[in-house]
């Protein structure tokens, strides 16, 4: 067995880095070097019925069956469930690697398939205490002392990003519990609010109750006349402004398919361009087909004139008032007791209007008599009088304010047990987005939102997934030197799901994997498999304040 | 997922030709003995001169008694095979015509030999007419001492090979020979009314002689029928092997119906086959035309020397033996009938006697494997596609950090620039020199694709040297042929012509591919070629080749020339800087074998192809193509993890070990498979990483002799007729490794044949198995059903490492299988794994035998001469030792052994033994601890 390298122990031990000698035999970690104390024979470590002689340490044959005789050789590398299996008795390995002092740095283990090996493998053992043996003429030099320094410069670096990522993060718990205050305070003012208008709706039913008596006392007096003109004006105006805000609603679904119908086509047309003939898939082929026999008939049918269209609809669409549609005031207290008028119901319409209103008309006229309201003519009842109107409408009013509060309530109590990360972190960032610039493509992520690939050759945004949960997953990495990386431990992820469809696959989605960061921004976007995304992002809002005192893995430096 | 679309590839009814030659072997049948075959030799023509028969075969046409000349050469070469070749003199002269003004060449094509043969053309000094001649036939001795004899019958004509006075391979016995003649297009006319009646014409349909449509494809076909057939029996085999590319079993099936049987002949059409079928003679990627026939004791084999589209029926006949056929005992006869397009008939006829010798000599002539880089038969990690510098970073570091062995990561077409092949994509592999730093620092490879069409697309500066030098394939007008593949409108890179390949190799040197470094290597897809839009997804066959020869009768070989350009280029990328390519095709031809590895194509994630792909790495291999392998969890889909656990337990059976997927397909990184299954792949791949020494010796086995590198029964036992059809179990080598990988769903046991009375002894726990027949073993998911014969001695390495680079300087473990006599033997071939130095003598090859009657082990040298670098090399070697030796199968005399005394050159020194007594069914072994002997050196370790 050879002695350490002497240049091991020249460098510098500087500041903080702990130099822990090994006095046991090459390899050996400090905390074994108590099993090593030389008295002729060894006791392999984990099988105590086993001892072999002290030569045979390192000497480049595995006797023990945990490997405790090799601590500097590769020769017990073998010694793993990851290995063929053999006859041979095998036991856990003792020890966790190599023992690389690393003097000038900070000293760790390697693994023992990469001792002699041909290779310095410097970021694990920057002493080059590896390849003792210079397998293949390998010299491995001792580089601890720029390797340690530079690696100190880093890790100074890193913790002065570490503590002001901390301090934002403070700052953003901060916000944050205002905000909660903010709502929850929020919720408060709703309760009394509701209370209140609670209040006023009581009056407001007692109110109608009593103008609805006066009123029926009145109408003993005498019937109005003109009474069923009246109600039937009421029940056309609420008939038509049914109609008018269902037409919207047809018209924006309409648009919206409208819309649809432009994405499909431009996804056929691309489909069309750039579908992989090679398949010589049938099913494609006849897809294919089917698409350009109807580009051909669409061209040969035109869509209607839209504008023209929409200019008319436009018309119809405007609330009536005095210089649009009816002008119901006309029909208010309107002497013409007979149903006939309803037939010249039209002569009182716009003339964009009564056309399309023919058809509603009837349809109109049908619910009427299905009401009753055509067929008996001379029914005794009456309508209601302007005063009792304005008292419901009161009424209602209020009854809206309190609902609207209410839900409102809703909405904040909701929030409130929603899951907003620890400390409540991501109340503060939700709804801010950034981005980053990956050559094809700019990624953006908005907290808590959606993650959305924006092509730079142009062409249309791809949703790639809307916030859902947060989660939290292991990750074992390595941290690049420039600290843009997730290192190995728990980290905070959040999902974001259902983005746009994939072509004969899922949506999209996107695993949002954060790190501790000075400021937000996106590290790393990696599509792992067709359509499933996975994004490094850095961020103060998980820069624990227990980060610091994390300890490092063996292999990460 | 849906199956592959039959329609797009031609049955044998839709490709006129083939349908005309099973007319005609139809026709001849229903005749039976009043058929008459219209070819003759006219005896006066023949001239036997230095080893070459040479004469004229009449073709009877027309009643008029017109004749038609086709020149016969029949050779004999040196090796003891024989050459057979008949062409046709008027197309040999010129003196024919070609329809629609065709630029194509007027000769049959006689350039295949140029492209398959690399040797063993030698011809016979002493083959001689044998004296003792019936009339109507002459008589050639050959082969080794003369023991093999050809037998040429004048009318009709035919031939017998006979070996020690029996006759093994008969041509023509089925009176099948049909050499279609150059013939001018008659237009009918319409007024003359009933066709003249003669007996030829009345049976030939026209209808296929001139212009083909299929699949809205029209081929020109301007010289019309020009097809070469013939019948090919081999009497009293019972099973016949080969004729690679198939997804079928190893023993060829029945090919015109019946229970069991294909209704179709076996293709050889190269073709890019979507989502390709198992157990099918449908055509493939590749074509190996040569065909081993095995009965008893007596491998014999043919090799049809054709490129063109060839279909080969088989019928397997019980009836008594045939007249014709000397000492042949009423037995099963395998009857073959060989069926091309175009070109010159061109048979050679190997009479064996053992599979070895066929191989040999077919190795002889095609080549023998390419001694492959060491790394190259490691594992390669693949995906369509890794999609940037930083994923290969990651997927790299990621096999280390889970502790598994992994040597190449491949490229597929993603990395270029918008498929144009010798770029980068800008964005994503905008670094592509710090990625193969990365790789290079733990001896790690990568691959990269290039595929053979160019993208036409302004500027791309090898898409406009191909055009400015005129170097593509033509189309039928002799205008530069425009298809589809992966970058829309291409053209396609004619390796037929030497102008090409030399500029070929000039795109892959450093100064012309920027980010390309020697650790860099290639990978040939589509080469078939396919072509998108193309008949059969590959090109017209009226295309242009060099020389003006047709695309019809070169198609087979285009993947080759391709391959072999791309493998030269290689060679050399910067002077000076020289070493052995690796370059994996996806087409191939005779002769592949020479300029690297081949898949076997787009398989899909299912158990039947997972058991699919032994039979076709067997089917290679002993068509001389044995670096094989199949894609490894299946290209198709995505596998179960006991599907994906298994066939990684299987590839580390496969020459080439390549994991790949589908770019639509979930990632599949053994590190991404969780427990357990992440570690029972670990152990998979570090038993394929152990074994290494093992494989490489196989493959030198294979690039000297030819031998297939996973070998069939038949191979190593040509006398047990049990184990003739057996393609799901195999030896790997000469190392008397037998295995039998699981390769279906739920299964925890499987039943291993043992073919002889010989130990056999589970590998992982040596379990003892003696006795010939089935044996029962256990197989739980974890478990690789492997077994080591007795008498054999099998080197290892068994450090892991975190690449088989990285283990070079590794002592090694010498593994012991004692036979029942106490015997063992076994070879071990090494050397620097990258460079020709191994040429120069830098190389270590040694036989270890280990004695029971001495109780010793010696290590003997088998390089016959020291060559200039032997010294140089075997120093650089001088650490590496042997560390270890287990003895397996002991018996009580080892029970007191302590001590092994070692004599290496001369130094005497001891090393201790250790004894394991047998347990349970488990054999004792004993273990000889460190005896240090130099791997290079010679030496002898005995025992007290």
């Amino acid at each position: 067995m050879r002695k350490l390298n002497t240049f091991l122990l020249i460098g510098t031990a500087v500041g903080s880095v702990i130099v822990a000698e090994s006095t046991g035999p090459r390899g050996v970690g400090p905390e074994f070097a108590k099993f090593y104390k030389s008295d002729g024979t060894f006791t392999c470590i984990s099988n105590p019925s086993h001892h072999i002689n002290f030569s045979q340490i390192n000497d480049d044959y595995c006797d023990c069956p945990d490997g405790s005789d090799e601590p500097g050789t590769s020769a017990c590398a073998h010694l793993s469930a990851l290995s063929p299996s053999s006859p041979e008795e095998r036991s856990p390995l003792a020890l966790p690697g190599f023992y690389c002092n690393n003097k000038g740095h900070r000293p760790g283990y390697i693994p023992f398939t990469y001792v002699n090996d041909g290779v310095c493998d410097y970021d694990l053992c920057c002493d080059g205490s590896d390849e003792w043996e210079s397998a293949g003429g390998i010299v491995c030099e001792n580089k601890c002392k720029e390797i340690g320094k530079e690696w100190r410069k880093q890790d100074e670096q890193r913790k002065k990003a570490l503590r002001s990522g901390q301090k934002a993060r403070k700052e953003l718990v901060r916000q944050s519990s205002r905000l909660r205050k903010e709502i929850e305070d929020g919720i408060g003012v709703l309760q009394i609010e509701i209370r209140t208008l609670e209040l006023k709706v009581g009056d407001q039913e007692r109110q109608l109750a009593d103008v609805e008596r006066s009123e029926k006392a009145r109408l003993v007096k005498g019937p109005a006349k003109g009474g069923r003109i009246s109600v039937l004006a009421n029940l056309a105006k609420g008939r038509i402004e049914e109609l008018r805000t269902a037409l919207i609603d047809v018209r924006s679904q309409r648009d919206t398919a409208l819309e649809r119908v432009q994405e499909l086509e431009a996804i056929l047309y691309k489909f069309q361009e750039e579908y992989n003939p090679n398949f010589n898939d049938e099913g494609v082929k006849r897809a294919v087909r089917s698409w350009e026999e109807f580009v051909v008939r669409k061209n040969a049918n035109p869509d209607v004139d839209r504008a023209a269209q929409d200019r008319d609809l436009d018309e119809i669409s405007k609330p009536d008032d005095k210089e649009n549609g009816i002008r119901w005031e006309e029909w208010e207290g309107e002497e013409l007791g007979d149903t006939d008028v309803l037939y010249k119901f039209e002569e009182y319409l716009p003339k964009p209007l009564r056309t399309w209103i023919d058809n509603k008309l009837r349809d109109l006229r049908v619910f009427m008599v299905q009401n009753g309201l055509l067929a008996d003519a001379h029914h005794s009842s009456t309508s209601d009088s302007k005063a009792v109107t304005q008292a419901r409408e009161a009424l209602d009013a209020a009854r809206n304010d309190v609902n609207s509060r209410k839900s409102q309530l809703t909405n904040h109590q909701e929030d409130l047990t929603k899951d907003y990360g620890v400390d409540d972190v991501f109340r503060a960032l939700k709804g801010q987005c950034f981005s980053k610039d990956s050559g094809e493509y700019i990624y953006e992520l908005c907290w808590l939102g959606g993650v959305t690939q924006k092509p730079k050759k142009g062409g249309a945004n791809t949703g790639l997934g809307n916030f859902v949960s947060i989660d939290k997953i292991f990750v074992d990495d390595e941290i690049p030197s420039d600290g843009k990386g997730l290192g190995s431990g728990d980290h905070v992820a959040l999902r974001y799901e259902g983005g746009n469809h994939c072509w004969n696959g899922p949506s999209r989605s996107t695993l949002v994997v954060l790190g501790c960061a000075e400021k937000d921004e996106i590290w790393k976007v990696m599509e792992q498999e067709k359509c499933v995304y996975r994004m490094e992002v850095g961020t103060p809002a998980v820069c624990d304040s227990a980060d610091e005192e994390k300890p490092r893995g063996k292999d990460e430096l | 997922m849906t199956m592959v679309k039959h329609g797009n590839f031609k049955t044998c009814a839709q490709s006129g030709f083939c349908a005309r030659n099973r007319a005609y072997a139809d026709l001849a049948t229903s005749q039976a003995s009043s058929w008459n075959p219209p070819y003759s030799l006219a005896p006066e023509s023949i001239v036997f001169k230095n080893g070459q028969l040479e004469g004229t075969i009449l073709k009877r046409v027309g009643v008029g008694g017109e004749m038609v000349r086709l020149p016969l050469v029949v050779t004999f070469l040196e090796s003891g095979t024989a050459r057979v070749t008949i062409d046709e003199e008027k197309r040999q002269k010129g003196d024919i015509e070609l329809r629609h003004g065709s630029k194509a060449r007027k000769e049959r094509y006689n350039e295949a030999a140029s492209w398959a043969i690399v040797g063993g053309l030698e011809v016979s000094v002493t083959a001689a007419v044998n004296k003792q001649t019936e009339k109507g036939a002459t008589r050639v001795l050959y082969g080794p001492s003369n023991k093999f004899e050809a037998v040429i019958r004048h009318h009709p004509f035919s031939m017998e090979f006979n070996r020690d006075g029996q006759t093994q391979v008969m041509f023509g016995d089925r009176g099948l020979l049909n050499m279609e003649h150059w013939r001018p297009k008659i237009e009918k006319k319409e007024v003359e009314g009933e066709e003249k009646a003669d007996d030829t014409k009345a049976t030939e349909d026209e209808g296929t002689w001139w212009e083909e449509s299929f699949g809205g494809n029209t081929d020109s076909k301007p010289r019309g029928p020009e097809s070469v057939a013939l019948d090919i029996s081999f009497p009293g085999y019972e099973h016949v092997f080969g004729i690679p590319e198939h997804a079928t079993s190893l023993s060829l099936k029945e090919t015109r119906g019946g229970s069991g049987n294909y209704e179709e002949p076996y293709r050889l059409y190269n073709a890019d086959v979507f989502e390709y079928e198992v157990n099918s003679p449908m055509t493939l990627y590749g074509s190996i035309p040569f065909m081993q026939a095995h009965r008893k004791d007596s491998t014999v084999g043919v090799f049809w020397l054709n490129g063109a589209e060839t279909w080969i029926d088989v019928v397997k006949s019980r009836s008594s033996p045939n007249p014709l056929a000397l000492g042949v005992e009423a037995a099963v006869t395998t009857q073959t009938h060989w069926i091309s397009e175009s070109g010159q008939l061109d048979v050679f006829v190997f009479l064996g006697p053992s599979p070895m010798d066929v191989s040999k000599a077919y190795g002889e002539l095609t080549g023998y494997t390419q001694l492959p880089q060491h790394f190259a038969i490691a594992y390669h990690q693949c995906r369509w596609n890794y999609v940037s510098v930083e994923d290969v970073k990651d997927v790299d570091r990621k096999f280390d950090k889970h502790k598994i062995p992994y040597d190449i990561i491949w490229l597929d077409i993603e990395y270029t620039d918008g498929k144009k092949y010798f770029t980068w994509d800008p964005l994503t592999f905008g670094d592509p020199l710090s990625m193969q730093k990365q790789l290079t620092k733990n001896e790690r490879k990568l691959v990269a694709i290039i595929d053979p069409h160019i993208k036409n697309e302004g500027g791309y500066r090898v898409v406009d040297e191909l055009k400015s030098k005129d170097l593509a394939v033509k189309n039928k007008e002799g205008n530069i042929f425009e298809g589809w593949c992966w970058p829309g409108s291409s053209y396609w890179v004619d390796c037929f012509n030497p102008a090409a390949r030399e500029w070929w190799k000039s795109l892959f040197r450093y100064d012309n591919w920027k980010g390309a470094t020697s650790n860099m290597f290639i990978w040939n897809d589509m080469n078939e070629p396919s072509v998108f839009n193309g008949p059969e997804t590959t090109m017209p066959k009226d295309n242009l080749h060099h020389g003006n020869w047709e695309h019809r009768d070169v198609h087979n070989i285009y993947g080759l020339t391709y391959h072999n350009a791309t493998h030269h280029a290689l060679i050399e990328r910067k002077k000076g800087e020289v070493q052995r390519p690796f370059v994996l095709t996806r087409a191939f031809f005779a002769g592949s074998q020479r300029v690297g590895a081949m898949w076997t194509g787009d398989n899909e994630a299912k158990w039947e192809h997972l058991a699919q792909a032994f039979p076709m790495i067997l089917a290679n291999g002993i068509a001389g193509y044995p670096f094989a392998g199949a894609d490894v969890g299946g290209f198709f889909g995505n596998p179960e993890k006991d599907l994906l656990t298994r066939w990684y337990q299987a590839g580390a059976f496969y020459p080439f070990f390549r994991g790949h997927a589908h770019i639509d397909t979930r990632r599949r990184e053994p590190y991404l498979m969780g427990e357990p299954y992440t570690s029972i792949v670990t152990q998979a791949l570090r038993l394929r990483y152990q074994l290494l020494p093992a494989w490489y010796t196989a493959f030198h086995e294979a690039s000297v002799m030819g031998a297939p590198i996973l070998r069939p029964h038949y191979y190593e036992f040509p006398g047990d007729e049990r184990g003739f059809a057996l393609d799901d179990q195999f030896f790997v080598g000469s190392t008397g490794l037998l295995a039998k990988p699981v390769v279906t769903e739920g299964a925890d046991k499987v039943d291993i044949y043992i073919p002889d009375e010989e130990n056999y002894y589970d590998y992982f726990d040596y379990t003892k198995y003696s006795g010939a027949g089935t044996k029962s073993i256990r197989a739980p998911l974890e478990k690789i059903p492997l077994l080591m014969r007795g008498g054999h001695i099998i080197p290892r390495r068994d450090r892991p490492r975190r690449s088989s680079g990285l283990m070079k300087w590794d002592p090694f473990t010498l593994v012991i299988v004692l036979n029942k006599a106490g015997n063992a033997e076994g070879t071990l071939y090494l050397d620097d794994g990258e460079s020709f130095d191994y040429q120069a003598g830098a190389f270590i090859h040694r036989r270890f035998v280990f004695s029971q009657t001495s109780s010793s082990l010696v290590s003997e040298n088998l390089a016959e001469a020291a060559g200039a670098k032997t010294a140089a090399y075997l120093k650089k070697m001088k650490k590496v030792r042997v560390e270890k030796i287990i003895i397996i199968g002991v018996g009580g005399e080892w029970v007191g052994r302590r001590v092994a005394s070692i004599d290496e050159e001369g130094k005497q020194r001891k090393a201790k033994v250790a004894y394991h007594r047998s347990a349970g069914g488990k054999t004792a072994w004993a273990v000889i601890r460190d005896p240090g002997v130099a791997i290079g050196n010679s030496w002898k370790i005995e025992l007290a």
